[in-house]
């Protein structure tokens, strides 16, 4: 987000107009598919990786020791899951999608 | 425990959570404006005060009392709780922190310029709102209640006063700090008695959490009842009540309160009639809790609970205390950190209250697990000091999500329902909070008490069905118009709520019927897609005319300097 101090002199403030050719150029485009083809195939997958494991009520019921079964380690498994998810996006973010991101301001904000 | 220590655990807590406050209010007044202040803030900080508004009474004492009477089907909860917040960061996060958007009222304004969008999101923000707080309140009741012994009406009432004062007093500049202290308090009031009871566990030879029949009394228990409850007796028992000798026979019994019930060892127990008695069998095993359909029951409940947490009104806010997007998903993970490892705990207590508290199956509130388990298994002052913990943990859930929720409530309500009718701004936003809290406390009052956690279920299914298409739809959809969104508010969010609204008053319904009612999200997520998309194909003459520039405000980096117009979201907390 903007930075809430006074912005240095050269930065300009692009207008509508080059908003417009911005939404319609390659590098937009390029940036918003690396997103895409990240996000959205590891949410379905993440999705079905839960859904999945509910499903296979046998598999999950199989004991381990005492009480505990495989659902219940597959429960505590999902929690390291998740987190593991979100360091591959938070890797993804940092590597391929701030260098364009910035490549674009860079562009927008040099145009004058 | 005795009503001394619950009622000093009670008061410190608030005393702490108002200081701490007035505390940050200080320590924010040497800047100008409060997200530059808020900006300096470390992402463990923030992750610290996300964490803390994030763990609410749900996740405190519900999940635990849900894990107690229904087993490992219920660790759903937690694990959707969490990755809820991973849907929110890879899906939502970011482009909504470009938006400029405050809310998502601002941000259904600012996507689809329509005012009839913003005033449609902003009541659903309200219903949320309203809805996430009611559990809360009954919560804290039940708290009170078990700790003290004081009247129902009592918890609710301390909450709602500690939150006007501190959100009056400081508004949004102080919760930051007040949070991340709640986090804290919250993971030590939880993993501090959890470590003594595991102690006594392996001391008395880790006997099975659950014996595979059906649950028995294994030694003379003496129960009190302290809420009037009808339980069903599965056969017949020989038992002393109130000190005479009596036979219950099979059926449904009235216990009113104040009776006491003396079990001989190896009774049946008796289950509350909201509850579904599990054998210890099934109580182990997933997908057999009770319900007439657990596998369309369980999907929906991942549903409402990963695509839920979005259109959370308080969450999406603490991605603006922030620097940039870099520190933004640094805090994520930090969250995600944080709520895993909160998250082992509440299943600890309610398998371990499954063997040692198997009487609040009876008495039906399994909700209580965590404040009565420390002083069951520890004697003593030791016993004392850890439900001292506890209960001061549980009132910094209700407190922290409490004034979280209140402060965006009322900023809606201010904003969009008082604005125009109150001419200073400050009043407004008081007033909001002022009716932000005052209809969750009559409806905890006068409604019947379901389970803490269902409740925060449903609350996410209204969100999974509303602002989840909303949100999912305007960042990545050009050709969403107003007219669709409304729509598809109006028919995802009215279907869920009509959905919660009917399992609240009328009880719980059987078949596929009470299936799809008591879980919506399933059906009413894809309802609020299909709907929202139709109509807006048939309406693209509503396209809002700045959709090119909002779509490369979204999804372009956020350090650049845009033109956001003169609308200034933060004017409503300025003073």
């Amino acid at each position: 987000m903007a930075s809430l101090e006074t912005p240095p002199p050269e930065r300009a403030i692009p207008t509508a107009e080059e908003y417009e050719r911005m939404q319609a150029s390659p590098e937009f485009a390029e940036l918003r598919k690396r997103f895409r083809n990240f996000a959205f195939p590891m949410t379905a997958a993440f999705l079905a990786w839960y859904l999945l494991s509910t499903y296979a009520v046998d598999f999950m019921s199989q004991r381990v020791a005492g009480n505990i079964n495989v659902g219940l380690l597959f429960g505590l498994g999902q929690f390291a899951s998740t987190f593991l998810i979100t360091w591959l996006y938070i890797r993804h973010a940092d590597r391929n999608l701030d260098p364009i991101a910035t490549q674009i301001r860079d562009e927008l904000e040099g145009a004058r | 425990m005795s009503s001394p220590t619950g009622i000093a655990a009670v008061v410190l807590t608030a005393l702490a959570t108002v200081l701490i406050g007035m505390y940050g209010v200080r320590a924010a007044r040497t800047t100008s404006d409060f997200y530059v202040a808020s900006r300096t803030v470390t992402p463990w900080w923030n992750a610290s005060a996300i964490g803390g508004e994030y763990l609410s009474a749900a996740s405190f004492l519900g999940v635990a009392g849900l894990v107690l009477a229904y087993g490992t089907d219920m660790l759903w909860f937690p694990v959707g709780y969490t990755a809820g917040y991973l849907m929110l960061l890879v899906l939502v996060a970011a482009p909504l922190r470009r938006s400029g958007a405050y809310t998502l009222p601002d941000f259904a304004e600012a996507r689809l310029e329509s005012s009839a969008a913003r005033r449609m999101a902003s009541i659903l923000v309200v219903t949320i709102g309203w809805l996430y707080l009611l559990p809360q309140f009954q919560a804290a009741g039940l708290t009170l209640r078990t700790v003290t012994g004081a009247p129902q009406w009592a918890g609710p009432v301390v909450v709602a006063v500690v939150v006007l004062v501190s959100v009056l007093g400081g508004g949004m500049r102080s919760i930051t700090f007040v949070q991340a202290f709640q986090y804290w308090l919250k993971l030590t009031a939880l993993l501090v008695p959890a470590l003594f009871l595991l102690l006594v566990w392996v001391g008395d030879g880790r006997p099975e959490l659950a014996t595979p029949g059906s649950p028995v009394f294994e030694e003379p228990t003496s129960v009190e009842v302290t809420i009037d409850v009808t339980v069903d007796v599965p056969s017949q028992i020989s038992v002393v009540a109130d000190g005479e000798p009596l036979v219950l026979e099979p059926g449904p019994h009235e216990v009113s309160a104040g009776t006491v019930l003396d079990f001989p060892a190896g009774a049946p127990i008796p289950h509350a009639s909201s509850l579904t008695p599990m054998t210890g069998e099934s109580w182990a095993l997933p997908l057999t809790a009770g319900g007439d359909h657990p596998l369309y029951a369980t999907y929906s409940l991942i549903i409402a609970l990963f695509f839920g947490t979005m259109g959370l009104p308080h969450v999406l806010v603490r991605f603006y205390t922030n620097p940039d997007g870099r520190a933004a998903r640094r805090t994520t993970l930090a969250v995600l950190g944080l709520l895993g490892v909160f998250y082992v705990l509440p299943g600890l207590y309610g398998a371990l209250g499954r063997l040692y508290t198997p009487e609040l199956l009876l008495t039906g509130r399994t909700d209580a697990v965590v404040l009565v388990l420390p002083a069951r298994l520890v004697d003593g002052v030791a016993g004392e000091a850890l439900s001292m913990l506890v209960t001061a943990g549980a009132f910094a859930a209700f407190l922290s999500t409490s004034s979280g929720l209140t402060v965006s409530v009322a900023g809606v309500l201010s904003q969009d329902l008082l604005h125009g009718r109150v001419r200073n701004p400050v009043t407004g936003f008081r007033l909001g909070a002022f009716l932000a809290l005052l209809v969750p406390i009559g409806l905890a009052l006068t409604s019947p008490f379901l389970g803490i956690a269902d409740v925060v279920g449903l609350a996410f299914a209204v969100a999974a069905s509303s602002f989840c298409p909303l949100l999912l739809l305007g960042i990545w959809w050009r050709r969403l118009t107003w007219p669709g969104a409304v729509a598809g508010l109006l028919a995802g969010g009215g279907a869920s709520t009509a959905a919660v609204v009917v399992t609240i008053l009328g009880g719980p319904q059987s078949g596929w019927v009470g299936a799809l009612l008591a879980q919506p999200a399933a059906w009413t997520m894809p309802l609020a897609f299909v709907v929202m998309i139709a109509v807006s194909l048939g309406t693209q003459q509503h396209l809002a005319p700045g959709v090119n520039r909002t779509m490369v405000r979204l999804h372009t980096p956020e350090n650049l300097d845009l033109n956001r117009g003169d609308w200034d979201p933060e004017d409503r907390w300025r003073t």
